[in-house]
């Protein structure tokens, strides 16, 4: 039997009667993503985006993030690059995403996947505090961000992020990334500089440190990885999640560190 | 392009629709006027634009009946972002960057990738000639790495157009896909304005 | 009375012929054996106090809760069955998350209670052919008070899905005569502190027991802090000087 027919129009018509309910009802409470009508959607995208194809469809990459508890708290630091194959596409990214005034979010691998997810888990989050009058753990709300995306694996996300604050246990610190891992840990950092920084990070850590000492270790190891990586650069950002919620503690232009640190006597090796 | 002032912005497209070496159209409009303190500009493969574009009103119309207002400058970007990042298993092929006058009457520019990754800037440069583009304003706007450190522009409304101008000839002579003219939106707190200029059209 | 309706008031989307809803009308009745609640809107905030009944000495108060916030800027006093109120204030605070994360800006206070209303008729089908969630319209009237753009407002939402903006508005048992206390104290000069008085020696007159600490809630909403939910000692504070 021939049959000409790609598609079944009659199917083809509820596809589009169902998106523009769902448009406009504007129910976000399940966000509802358009799949491409190919074989094989996944293989589709990773054509569109990938970069050896060519890159049609460049999506901003590159990064360095990290974040450390001590004895004071948790400090989040990261870079401010953001680039699109070897161009830059901006170099005044914000990579602390402010989830609410006591979870930060870091922003490594795909921008948009991390600003949007993050911005629902902000937005579970408030949720979960008018209905159940307490602040999410800081454990809770990366579970959250974990299995949302969790629910995606495999489609291309992209997302290597800390999630950062202070609960009832005290400092929290988890590494959530986009094949669902997700870990608690006391030191982490995540993106393509992310070796240098560990290397300056991990010399130069003890538990307790001054803030003082935290926000320059922090500020030493951005920086480093900013020399040797060059996907990262920009603006060096720090911030301090204490008790009562975070604050920012600088943002540094990374030619201004390069000269104080320039101009410091170098450590002996022995 | 976008670039925002004290208490103005400025959004200018050229109009040449191309496809590889060939010229389509030479008057296809890619900036668009969302509402009178609002206009974006669109670039990458011209029907995706154009239907993200109607999408936006659409949604704007609807927002309009519902909450009895028209969508801010500051709305109408985080909606964007939410919009193209609802694409994101299919992305619109499209770069855009929205200009505008926010609550407080400040010019501003919102720049983005083709799933929603939004900045909020104060120039952007975007689509074929974004690299040519983007260095120039980064140093007569941007006044990045100058030797005296405090240097400061004041930017007027005359300035900046000429800044568009010689932005889009410039441009024009080095981009095989810009031409032809330039629409220049010039977006102020009593409304918008648009003004046409021609290009070069080889 | 009641004989004649006794056709009619079977079915939630049965009109009697006389073209009125009974079940909705029932409703609305429920409502007023509910405890009584009131709002008053000044230009400085909006003010909601209710009655708590403590039916029993072995009752914990704290666990009535007439008032909750549906956002920073947005509060709500209810009176009927409370159990089908957290669910339509639930709806709300979804509502109101959803609009602030598309829109980046807090939602208005009528669109919210438009949201709100829109859910209370969902007992029958909807026009779109959208399923009905509901056997039955809901019991319970909502005191709607927030700061917007425009200013604090309060709306009055009840069963039939109406909501009708007020200056000061009384449900509940004692509505009736508290309504009435409202309309001869009420005028726009009312500042905040006035109208947290005024609200609590209206809330006296109509409740059985003595105003206390205990039995009433009371909360502002107001542009610069929110909402806010009196304590006990700031409640104490207002009733001493009654």
């Amino acid at each position: 039997m021939i049959n000409l027919d790609f598609l079944n129009p009659a199917e083809n018509n509820n596809v589009l009667e169902q998106e523009e309910a769902n448009e406009y009802m504007e129910n976000l409470s399940v966000p509802t993503f358009e799949i491409p009508l190919v074989h094989n959607p996944v293989e589709f995208l990773k054509h569109q985006t990938h970069a050896a194809e060519q890159c049609r469809l460049s999506i901003v990459h590159g990064t360095t993030t990290l974040a450390f508890k001590f004895k004071h708290g948790v400090i989040v630091c990261v870079d401010s690059r953001a680039t699109s194959g070897t161009y830059i596409a901006s170099q005044t990214v914000k990579k602390v995403i402010e989830i609410n005034p006591y979870l930060l979010g870091t922003m490594a691998g795909g921008a948009a996947d991390c600003s949007y997810w993050e911005r629902e888990l902000g937005r579970r989050c408030r949720l979960y505090e008018l209905r159940n009058k307490e602040r999410i753990s800081v454990a809770a709300a990366s579970k959250l961000l974990c299995n949302m995306v969790y629910a995606y694996k495999g489609m291309g996300l992209s997302m290597g992020t800390m999630v950062c604050g202070w609960d009832k246990k005290g400092p929290g610190l988890y590494y959530v990334d986009n094949d669902g891992t997700r870990l608690e840990g006391d030191l982490f950092s995540v993106g393509s500089g992310s070796t240098f920084a560990y290397g300056i990070l991990d010399s130069g850590f003890k538990y307790d440190m001054t803030p003082e000492e935290a926000y320059d270790l922090g500020r030493r190891a951005i920086y480093h990885a900013t020399f040797r990586d060059s996907a990262s650069g920009g603006i060096v950002s720090c911030y301090h999640v204490k008790q009562d919620g975070w604050t920012l503690i600088s943002r540094t232009n990374v030619k201004e560190l390069h000269y104080k640190y320039q101009d410091e006597p170098k450590a002996p090796l022995v | 392009m976008a670039l925002a002032g004290e208490d103005f912005c400025i959004v200018a497209a050229d109009t040449r629709q191309s496809d590889g070496y060939h010229i389509n159209c030479r008057y296809a409009p890619k900036a668009h006027q969302l509402s009178d303190k609002t206009v974006i500009g669109t670039s990458g493969f011209y029907a995706d634009g154009l239907n993200f574009v109607k999408k936006i009103k659409q949604r704007m119309e609807w927002y309009f009946h519902q909450h009895d207002k028209t969508m801010s400058t500051t709305a109408i970007a985080q909606l964007i972002s939410i919009m193209l990042y609802q694409k994101r298993f299919f992305p619109y092929y499209v770069f855009c960057v929205i200009g505008g006058i926010d609550e407080n009457g400040k010019g501003c520019v919102y720049s983005y990738d083709s799933v929603g990754n939004a900045e909020r800037v104060q120039y952007q440069a975007a689509g074929s000639g974004n690299e040519l583009l983007q260095p120039f304003l980064d140093s007569q706007i941007g006044l990045k790495n100058r030797s005296n450190e405090n240097e400061t522009l004041n930017l007027t409304e005359e300035m900046a157009i000429k800044i568009v101008k010689d932005a889009f000839s410039s441009v024009t002579e080095r981009d095989i896909h810009t031409g032809d003219c330039v629409e220049i939106y010039i977006i102020r707190k009593d409304g918008v304005e648009c003004q046409k200029y021609p290009l070069k059209r080889d | 009375m009641f004989l004649t309706r006794s056709e009619y008031d079977r079915g939630v989307n049965t009109f009697s012929p006389e073209g009125r809803l009974f079940q909705v009308e029932y409703a609305i009745e429920a409502i007023k054996m509910g405890s009584t609640a009131i709002g008053i809107q000044t230009s400085e905030g909006v003010i909601l106090a209710v009655e708590k009944r403590i039916t029993s000495t072995l009752l914990e108060p704290s666990s009535i809760e007439k008032i909750l916030e549906i956002d920073s800027h947005v509060g709500c006093a209810m009176s009927g069955l409370n159990a089908d109120a957290r669910t339509m204030i639930d709806h709300a605070r979804v509502q109101a998350q959803n609009h602030t994360f598309v829109y980046d800006e807090p939602i208005k206070i009528e669109s919210i209670t438009q949201a709100i209303c829109d859910l209370a008729l969902r007992f029958g089908e909807g026009a779109q052919g959208e399923e009905s969630i509901m056997s039955r319209p809901f019991g319970v009237a909502l005191l709607i008070a927030g700061c917007d753009e425009n200013g604090p407002q309060l709306f009055h939402a009840d069963p039939s899905g109406t909501f009708t903006k007020y200056q000061a508005k009384a449900i509940g048992s004692g509505s009736e005569g508290a309504q009435t206390e409202l309309q001869e104290n009420y005028h726009k000069s009312l500042t905040l502190k006035e109208a947290e008085t005024l609200s609590l020696k209206v809330l006296k007159q109509v409740m059985e027991e003595k105003v206390n600490s205990v039995n009433v809630q009371l909360c502002s909403v107001t542009p610069n802090e929110g909402f806010h939910i009196y304590s006990e000692e700031e409640v104490n504070e207002i009733i001493n000087t009654l």
